[in-house]
């Protein structure tokens, strides 16, 4: 159990009268790649809030190398080596994508790849003194991704790494995760099937806060009661 | 790069400008610039917080005013040795303990934005209030007068700043030195992490940046920048009131900086020296005239250049293109 990395165990969390998730687990090994599927409202975004440490569940707890991260400051998080990009492209606009990449190197006591590997990484070498808020949306989304990596992380999560892509530019993108699987952990929360197919990997299933199923996407995309929830027969 | 290099051209204009100015003005005329560039210096010190973290104190002229009392009563004491060296230090220190407190609250709390803008606005009230009401100390309504000039011993020689030329060469020099470091600050790394948080501060923490502490420490250091140019300001004027911790102050600080160009550092000090000489031409034939002028200066300057006066060659030149392009 020593490669374990990350693990969630029996995570619920109640807003109000609302039960959001509830009894969720999820174990993330060493260098695995995993992702996060569901339809909207489905909880798939909380449940990456609550990975990340920023929410914190009503019950069960989510440990990170053994350690309780739930309400640690944001700056800290990122210190032990969870790196996170969020829905909405968020990077700073007023910046270069080059000092975008240096900020995010510079956030963390031991930056990882040089920020010219980090462009080529995220096909942005040729921008590289761009006004950030100048990039088009799939680029502004790589920037972050290529932002994420910049602070050598040990897990990378990913808020629906896609949203707005072209179907390219999707496929582009699950390439250049398939080229850094191996090198850390990554989860992404997606609802685009095609990129989840091109990762291929193992997938869990959320609906309406619950584990509806959990396997190797292979066998999630022919399960029938998945095939219902997407088309919303249920 | 290029932006860089501009910058420091104007700097150097503006630095000879100010050595070859005793050449052709009597000893008045050298205090009024003396005066009104330690307002720059102060106007600066709001700029290296507003202009690069985008927040806006509206009390800074507190700061400014603590440094003030602070020197005065130090060098007022009999009691002290080094009366001017340990009252500029006290005041750069009172200045930045003060905003070390208010800051920890503020930026810790999570207050951003208008909300820091009200609490400090009612800061400056507070402070210009303290100020009227300890009169025991601060002398209350009238303040305190006959501070002594800064004098102080390098070596051998005793420098005494009481005549007006050796005081406006020490002034401006400090000033030039301190805009030069405000500067190379602001515009390497710790500047632009203080952009990236004010771009994203969610997405600055998320990379492991300690956005509060910065936050922090920058306004902190603004405040100790205020507090020095407070206490420059009184042993020039030999008195302290509690008007230079008052609203008034606190607002005519921001109309220095956003006519100057906000970010620019070097903008806020030449808003400042224009600003109050205008203030003195104006003042000189109606003295009710100047709050209205100033109030519609301010407004035209943010709806026609909101970048400041530094801004206007940039402006002209993207005209020029436009029409250019146009014909």
């Amino acid at each position: 159990m020593s490669d374990v990395l990350l693990q969630a165990e029996n995570v619920g969390i109640r807003f109000g009268g609302l039960q959001a998730l509830e009894a969720l687990n999820l174990t993330v090994r060493d260098k695995e790649l995993c992702c996060i599927i569901g339809p909207n409202g489905a909880g798939k975004s909380t449940f990456l809030n609550v990975l990340t440490g920023t929410l914190r569940p009503t019950s069960g707890s989510v440990r990170f190398l053994g350690h309780d991260i739930a309400g640690l400051p944001l700056h800290r998080i990122a210190r032990l080596g969870i790196a996170r990009k969020f829905q909405i492209p968020s990077i700073f606009p007023n910046l270069s994508v080059e000092d975008n990449l240096k900020v995010a190197r510079w956030g963390v006591p031991s930056p990882g790849r040089p920020v010219r590997e980090l462009l080529d990484l995220v096909a942005l070498g040729d921008r590289a003194a761009a006004l950030a808020g100048e990039l088009a949306h799939g680029q502004k989304q790589w920037l972050e991704i290529g932002m994420a990596l910049a602070i050598e992380p040990r897990l990378l999560l990913l808020d629906e790494p896609t949203a707005g892509m072209t179907p390219q530019e999707t496929l582009a993108t699950a390439e250049m995760l398939l080229r850094l699987k191996g090198e850390f952990s990554i989860v992404a929360v997606e609802h685009d099937i095609r990129f989840v197919r091109a990762l291929n990997c193992e997938t869990l299933v959320l609906h309406q806060g619950r584990r509806l199923r959990s396997g190797p996407f292979h066998d999630i995309e022919t399960d029938e009661m998945v095939r219902d929830v997407y088309l919303g027969r249920r | 790069m290029a932006l860089d290099r501009n910058w420091l051209l104007i700097f150097a204009v503006c630095v000879v400008l100010a050595i070859l100015y005793p050449l052709f003005a009597d000893g008045y005329q050298l205090t009024v610039i003396r005066d009104a560039l330690i307002f720059g210096l102060f106007a600066a010190s709001l700029d290296f917080f507003w202009g690069r973290t985008g927040i806006l104190c509206f009390g800074h002229a507190a700061f400014f005013g603590i440094g003030g009392y602070i020197m005065a009563l130090v060098t007022l004491n009999d009691a002290i040795p080094f009366a001017s060296l340990l009252g500029v230090l006290g005041a750069v220190a009172g200045a930045a303990f003060v905003a070390a407190i208010i800051g920890y609250f503020l930026f810790f709390g999570g207050i951003r934005g208008s909300y820091f803008t009200i609490v400090t606005l009612a800061m400056g009230v507070i402070c210009q209030q303290a100020a009227v009401s300890w009169s025991s100390v601060t002398g209350g309504d009238s303040g305190l007068i006959g501070i002594p000039p800064i004098a102080f011993d390098v070596g051998v020689t005793q420098v005494d700043l009481s005549q007006d030329l050796p005081s406006y060469i020490f002034v401006a020099s400090i000033v030039a030195a301190v805009v030069l470091a405000l500067w190379s600050i602001s515009r390497g790394r710790w500047g632009t992490v203080l952009t990236a948080i004010q771009d994203n501060e969610v997405r600055a923490a998320a990379l492991g940046h300690n956005a509060p502490l910065r936050l922090l420490i920058t306004f902190v250091l603004s405040a100790a920048i205020a507090g020095l140019a407070g206490a420059l300001y009184v042993c020039m004027a030999g008195l302290v009131a509690p008007d230079l911790s008052g609203l008034l102050l606190s607002t005519e600080v921001i109309v220095w900086v956003a006519v100057g160009g906000r970010g620019t550092l070097l903008g806020p000090v030449l808003g400042a020296i224009l600003i109050q000489r205008a203030q003195q031409t104006i003042s000189s034939f109606n003295p009710s005239l100047w709050p209205l002028l100033l109030g519609c200066v301010f407004v035209i300057i943010v709806f026609v250049l909101p970048d400041g006066i530094l801004s206007i060659y940039a402006r002209l030149k993207s005209l020029l293109r436009g029409r250019r392009r146009a014909q």
